[in-house]
């Protein structure tokens, strides 16, 4: 290992470390606030912080210059092959930003009114249209910018302009938001966000109180433990398409010099060419993938059943012993999920079943069985709702961490929020494509049924690396909140339920799925090769619903988000009369 | 399965006939269809229901489209309201904290009669009549408190004092509710600081005039009837 490995290493650590820990602190706030919206309540959204708006100001536009100065300068360096997509990505990031930011200040004038002619004329039009016509304009680009001749993109200074457009907006975008913030000190809420850190700051002042007989040791472990292998099961999973560095000095490893020399384009495959370093994106690639997983995850059990024995109590006993018996039994059943999967890819590693779902078909195609079995297990396995028996408020209070405060209580929340966090990238890893999108390989956009090829767009291999890098992350988010969803829904079940799901239904299921993926396998096999070339053409049909639908679900999303509200006011009471006559509730300053 | 009604005919006013079953109501157990026992049917629906309150309230919040607490919280959806920013108007005749009026003069218009802190339920107000001094128009027609007292913790906000009060110099429309304060001397509101409160509006003025004594149409007994 090279200095230059150690130091990727410890960049890949601290971005996924840093991806796991925000978003399980953060999703310990999204349970609580967002479960309240789904009860009409408003929940936890109070923590604020005063920030002097000037600062702030700096910092928004240092931000927007520094993210779009890429843009304005790099597009005019000379990409062989790639002017095409350099005039593509600066025009579509162009056009985002602006109807992005019309549609907010449209939005935000209509409420607060307008400070200049400007703000007037872009509030004359609903914010919505802007969503629209941008829309519009982003599937126009596409045609246009292949329908130019070559000469005009080939030359130079065509990607130049349209990178350096994609900078004026972007900075122009911040500049303006900086404009708008108030005089003297904003007063920063980041939508409620800031309560998870008030949170944590609040759990570790708070008295760390330990039973009086408990094995003090144990006691500390345990969350040490149970928050440690959530952590460490994340090492092995992909959260992007491998980095490719030019090899100049041919000695196979990659050096600190090479740092900077990134492939600028690679192949489909993702497989970067020769005389290049391989740099996974993913702490450890190594070839036990899954089987490390399952190991260490079989290791956090130890976490709750050393805190429910050392707590010296009898609830967090019980829970202790739920929690270590849920955990083992639906363990069987988790591992034999995948076992389909793992015969069709014919690897444990979790980068090269990322890169066979890229090849053929998502996880969820080739193993829709495999992914509600594994689906099910896992929630039981992270010990959540309804199978949180563990932690069952009626019997047992909060179960194996009944007696644990402050910052250890802390580390177990956590904890269970990193492996709930965990638990979704595995499941993107497994059965949603990982990091990958319908149609992006590694050479660019490429939509393609069969041999009949509908759109072609090279991509520079850092753009493609960055989208897959966002497509994980969205992913997951998005599984997260999946979960959550179930978890505000469902009633807790009864602790015979849990073991006779476990055992009598999820376990032969699976062993049923693996004789069938087998079965399946054989004939497939067997049938020759107009059969692979027909289950390719299925595949790619696949891949072309998923991005039809992906497309039209966020479509469909945004304009039922930009729906302008049906307000019904009634004026009854003499209450609302007098707030009627004030013009409505305003908020005002509280008042002792 | 079946439950008679009631039989409503032989219904006396005065009491109320028992409701008897012949046989307790049982909710027949679902059929254990397929749809049943995979539990995923309901579970599709129960978490569309889930994510469909979610995703309107969070447009809600995401927008700024927060719903008026007060004029528009009959649709359902997300009505909080938010307490110490938001305050719901208290209604017109909301019994708040007690003001003592004045008159014109800026003296208080109490009489110390004492019919408020008789008809008090409570037992919270305390007044000490004292007389005008000498020299003053209205010594010998009124009385005034020298001291006037209400325990705002024992005070149940009845009103009976503002009913009782011939003089309408109690009022309780100031639109205020009692302080939380940290000791119970801070509860006991005297004289000086309820004759300082206004009602909601701020306003001190009253329709309900006073007729001093001397003036022309005061329709009372004045002190040239002492003769007769």
């Amino acid at each position: 290992m090279t200095l230059a490995d150690l130091l990727l290493t410890i960049v890949k650590i601290a971005i996924i470390l840093g991806f796991i820990l925000n978003f399980a602190g953060l999703s310990v706030w999204a349970d609580r606030r967002q479960s309240a919206l789904v009860q009409h309540r408003v929940g936890p959204n109070r923590a604020v912080v005063k920030v002097p708006s000037n600062p702030l100001r700096l910092v928004i536009a240092g931000a927007a210059v520094a993210i779009g100065a890429p843009f304005g300068f790099f597009f005019w360096n000379a990409a062989p092959g790639l002017e095409q997509a350099r005039m593509t990505t600066g025009l579509e990031i162009a056009i985002l930003v602006g109807w992005f930011w019309m549609l907010l200040l449209s939005n935000h004038v209509r409420k607060h009114g307008a400070d200049n002619g400007f703000d007037e004329l872009v509030s004359r039009v609903p914010p919505r249209n802007y969503f629209y016509g941008g829309l519009a304009a982003h599937l126009l680009v596409l045609p246009l910018v292949r329908a130019l001749p070559p000469q005009v993109w080939a030359t130079q200074w065509a990607p130049g302009i349209c990178g350096t457009l994609a900078f004026v907006m972007i900075a122009g975008a911040g500049f303006y938001a900086a404009s708008k913030l108030p005089d003297g000190k904003t007063e920063l809420r980041l939508a409620g966000t800031l309560h998870a850190a008030a949170d944590t700051v609040k759990a570790f002042m708070k008295e760390d109180l330990a039973p009086k007989r408990a094995d003090l040791l144990l006691y500390s472990l345990a969350p040490i433990i149970s928050m440690t292998t959530a952590l460490v099961t994340v090492a092995v999973v992909p959260f992007g398409s491998s980095l490719c560095f030019k090899d100049t000095n041919l000695d196979g490893m990659l050096d600190l010099h090479e740092l900077g020399g990134l492939a600028n384009v690679i192949d489909a495959s993702g497989a970067c060419p020769a005389n290049y370093n391989t740099v996974p994106f993913m702490i450890a690639d190594i070839d036990m993938g899954l089987l490390f997983v399952f190991a260490i995850a079989g290791t956090g059990i130890i976490g709750a059943a050393l805190a429910g024995w050392a707590s010296d109590s009898k609830p967090a006993l019980l829970g202790g012993l739920r929690a270590t018996s849920q955990m083992v039994s639906y363990e069987v059943a988790l591992g034999l999920a995948i076992v389909g999967m793992l015969m069709i890819c014919g690897t444990v590693n979790l980068r090269e079943i990322v890169e066979w779902q890229g090849q053929n078909t998502w996880g969820i195609f080739a193993q829709p069985l495999a992914f509600f079995l594994f689906f099910a297990a896992a929630v039981a396995e992270t010990k959540r709702i309804p199978f949180d028996l563990p932690e069952g408020e009626s019997e047992l209070g909060a179960g194996y961490f009944i007696e644990y405060s402050g910052g250890k209580w802390l580390l177990f929340m956590v904890g269970e929020y990193a492996e709930f966090v965990f638990s979704s990238a595995l499941i993107v890893t497994l059965f949603f494509g990982g990091y990958h999108l319908p149609f992006l390989h590694g050479d660019g956009l490429h939509i393609a049924f069969g041999d009949s090829v509908l759109y072609e767009l090279k991509m520079s291999h850092l753009s493609v690396t960055i989208i897959h890098f966002l497509a994980f992350s969205t992913k997951t988010i998005g599984f997260v909140f999946f979960h959550l969803f179930i978890r505000w829904t469902l009633p807790r079940f009864r602790y015979d339920q849990l073991m006779k799901l476990g055992w009598t239904k999820l376990l032969p299921l699976t062993l049923v799925n693996i004789m069938v993926t087998g079965a399946v396998m054989l004939a497939i096999d067997a049938g020759g090769p107009q059969v692979s070339k027909a289950m390719d053409l299925v595949a790619d049909i696949t891949q072309g619903i998923l991005a039809l639908g992906g497309l039209l679900g966020t479509v469909a999303f945004v304009t039922y988000l930009l729906e302008p509200p049906k307000r019904q006011r009634i004026v009854v009471s003499t209450s609302a009369k007098l707030a009627d006559a004030a013009g409505g509730v305003k908020p005002s300053r509280m008042q002792a | 399965m079946s439950t008679t009604a009631p039989d409503l005919s032989e219904n006396k006013p005065w009491t109320k006939r028992a409701v008897r079953y012949d046989e307790p109501a049982v909710i027949p157990r679902p059929k254990r269809t397929a749809g049943v026992q995979t539990y995923i049917p309901a579970w599709a629906k129960g978490t569309g229901i889930t994510m469909k309150a979610f995703f309107v309230n969070f447009k809600e919040r995401l927008l700024g489209q927060k719903r008026d607490p007060v004029l528009e919280n009959y649709d359902g959806g997300l009505t909080t309201l938010e307490y110490p920013e938001e305050k719901r108007p208290y209604p017109e005749r909301f019994r708040g904290l007690h003001r003592l009026t004045i008159r014109d003069d800026g003296s208080m218009r109490c009489v110390a009669c004492l019919c408020c802190s008789t008809a008090c339920p409570a037992q919270c107000i305390h007044i000490v009549p004292g007389e005008y001094p000498e020299g003053d128009a209205r010594r010998g027609y009124e009385k005034y408190p020298t001291e006037f007292v209400i325990d705002e913790l024992r005070c149940i906000f009845c009103g009976f004092c503002v009913e009782a009060c011939p003089c309408d110099a109690i009022r309780m429309d100031t639109g205020m509710h009692p302080v939380p304060y940290d000791s119970r001397e801070q509860f006991i509101y005297r004289r000086d600081l309820m004759m300082s409160f206004t009602d909601r509006d701020g306003e001190r003025h009253s329709d309900n005039t006073r007729h001093e004594p001397g003036d022309p149409t005061h329709p009372g007994v004045t002190r040239k009837h002492d003769k007769h």
